[in-house]
């Protein structure tokens, strides 16, 4: 069952800075465009993502940290040179991965339940 | 149609087992399945794409053609980065090489393809399973999980995909205790140091010319000729070309044991076969390249009836890829007579997977397969090897196109092209069928690529001859080939 822990941040400092404080843990992440006032993403892929990867955390082991993080406006997201694009090596959103592995899926992967679900709980 | 993939055998091994499900329930909850395939390597994962017990991707990804081909792409960097001095590059000399960082960087890129394979098959909806697979019957494969739990998946048809495994030479004292394969080298975390490779086989040939060109000391022992199954002459080449920068060949010998010393080198005790004199030398490490050997010694093939052949253990197939049992099928390295190659594989397995879903009836072609072996000098080639040809068609029907050349590369930087060496083996008989061709330079597998498709559509000599060469390049050389062993003359290009 639900045995992990969220954290929620934005921006690249916090989510360094989330990622440091849980050393020696797993830790997913789930990249989103930012939301607004409203609590909506620019990102529609962002939107329709989300619920899938919340069924999905359902999966995921006791002890995991799932850290959400929201990247930015739309248009830091497009420059070439931000901190996501540069050091994390992201190149789209939504993005969700197991950090510190080669585990990730990227956009519309981030759609499917059964990718979801293995990322979650592939070892 | 459903599919399943099962693993293998293997003390070491975890094999998938893939299941697409569709079928009906067996009987005492058995699995049905429509298709099941043992084995995750590059002929198991095409065939419905499953894994193995690194990762998904088999042999070649994880100790493989991958990791190979990036280690001798590092060892290539390291001499451009000498040639960089004479371009003008302010490069400090001399250059060093750090083990560990091309070894994380390798492993990462090797576990981002397992990863990738893995979310694939996913995708395709093909059942995986991580257990080790044996035959209880012809229609019945057994797989056990990490923990012990037994399943039992029938399938209409099994392909076995299960490949192969470097072969320890048991009875040579000390031999799998102190030395390693080439499933190992890969994943050194430090270096390996100063290491005895013991073979003449390309994977052999490969490792040592790669760990030279990364500037370790490196031996290769051979008991008698390079490259066996290739062409005699290039083989000479590619070892010249080795041994004339930087690898030490012992030839004629083999080893007799392998001892620990107490500083934790290894002392190696060989013969040398010709003067029946014994020899010793000191190593960090011994690596074995003497053969590979297939996966089926816990397969329990016997339970299903599949036959494998008497010398090689390896399981027979006929054209259709089918074994002794006609609803099981065997591809890739596993497979009797087949070349021990990753493109073979996946084409024979898609096809299978192709005939046996009923898209088509296409058989898998084995002839004219291109294939290089990626030493420091690379050598690519397609077709037959003169002597095949020779033997084929008789020393007076064959013609042979030859040329020395030097890359224009070399140039500058005074690099040695003494075996930069191109030669084509075709029919004598007007229109003169090009039988097989070798290329012995830079970027062999680029430049033999192309010709291979040249040759499988029956190109002749002189329509190699009335294609125009691209310049400056080395492979314009292959159009431009003109002297003829039989004539004698001097085969060594001369400038544009």
């Amino acid at each position: 069952m639900a045995g992990y822990k969220e954290v929620s941040v934005a921006g690249y400092e916090d989510f360094m800075q989330a990622v440091e404080q849980h050393n020696g843990k797993t830790v997913f992440a789930y990249f989103s465009g930012s939301k607004d006032a409203e609590g909506k993403s620019w990102c529609p892929d962002c939107v329709q993502a989300e619920p899938v990867v919340r069924e999905g955390l359902k999966h995921v082991g006791e002890g995991c940290v799932f850290i959400y993080c929201q990247v930015g406006e739309k248009p830091y997201w497009k420059d070439p040179n931000n901190d996501f694009r540069k050091k994390l090596k992201l190149t789209a959103v939504p993005t969700l991965l197991k950090y510190g592995t080669p585990h990730k899926l990227v956009e519309s992967e981030c759609l499917q339940a059964n990718l979801v679900e293995m990322l979650f709980s592939e070892d | 149609m459903a599919m399943a993939a099962l693993r293998g055998p293997a003390g070491r091994f975890r094999w998938r087992v893939r299941a697409v499900p569709g079928g009906a329930r067996g009987a005492a909850g058995q699995q049905c399945y429509d298709l099941l395939v043992i084995g995750g390597g590059s002929g198991g994962l095409a065939c419905a794409k499953e894994g193995t017990r690194w990762g998904l991707g088999g042999t070649c990804v994880n100790v493989g053609c991958i990791p190979k081909k990036l280690m001798h792409q590092a060892a290539l960097l390291g001499g451009s980065l000498h040639d960089a001095s004479h371009f003008g590059w302010e490069v400090a000399q001399p250059v060093r090489h750090d083990w560990r960082k091309m070894a994380e960087a390798v492993q990462n890129y090797v576990k981002s393809l397992n990863w990738g394979h893995r979310v694939q098959l996913q995708d395709r909806k093909v059942k995986y399973f991580n257990f080790k697979a044996s035959f209880v019957n012809k229609h019945t494969v057994c797989g056990v999980s990490k923990g012990g739990k037994e399943a039992l998946l029938s399938a209409e048809h099994i392909v076995i995909a299960t490949g192969g495994r470097p072969r320890y030479p048991t009875h040579i004292e000390g031999a799998l205790e102190y030395g390693i394969t080439s499933d190992d080298i890969f994943w050194l975390k430090e270096s390996p140091g100063r290491t005895l490779v013991v073979g003449a086989s390309y994977v052999a040939l490969e490792c040592a010319g790669f760990l030279t060109g990364l500037g370790l000391d490196t031996t290769v022992m051979m008991r008698s000729v390079p490259l066996r199954t290739f062409d005699q002459q290039m083989a000479s080449l590619v070892t010249n070309h080795m041994a004339s920068h930087g690898t030490r060949f012992l030839r004629g010998c083999i080893p007799l044991k392998v001892e620990r010393l107490s500083d934790g080198q290894l002392q190696v005790t060989w013969v040398d076969l010709a003067s029946d004199r014994k020899d010793t030398g000191t190593f960090d490490t011994v690596l074995w390249a003497v053969g590979r050997v297939p996966e089926t010694g816990s397969l329990n093939l016997e339970k299903a009836g599949v036959r494998t052949s008497p010398d090689s253990q390896k399981i027979l197939v006929d054209a259709q890829e089918a074994t002794s049992i006609p609803h099981i099928y065997a591809i890739g390295d596993v497979a009797e007579g087949r070349p021990e190659l990753t493109p073979t594989a996946i084409m024979a397995g898609r096809l299978l997977a192709q005939r046996l879903c009923g898209q088509s009836s296409d058989l898998m072609d084995y002839d004219n397969v291109p294939t290089t072996v990626f030493t420091p000098l690379e050598y690519g080639c397609v077709g037959l090897s003169e002597e095949e040809a020779v033997a084929r068609h008789g020393e007076d029907s064959v013609e042979v196109y030859h040329a020395y050349y030097k890359p224009l590369e070399f140039t500058v930087p005074e690099r040695d092209a003494s075996q930069c060496y191109i030669k084509m083996v075709c029919l004598r008989e007007p229109p003169r069928l090009v039988l097989g061709l070798h290329f012995l330079g830079p970027n062999a597998g680029e430049v033999t690529q192309g010709f291979a498709l040249g040759i499988k559509c029956g190109a002749s000599y002189e329509q190699v001859m009335r294609t125009v060469g691209i310049h400056p390049t080395c492979a314009e050389e292959v159009v431009k080939l003109r002297i003829s062993k039989r004539s004698g003359l001097d085969p060594t290009v001369t400038g544009c």
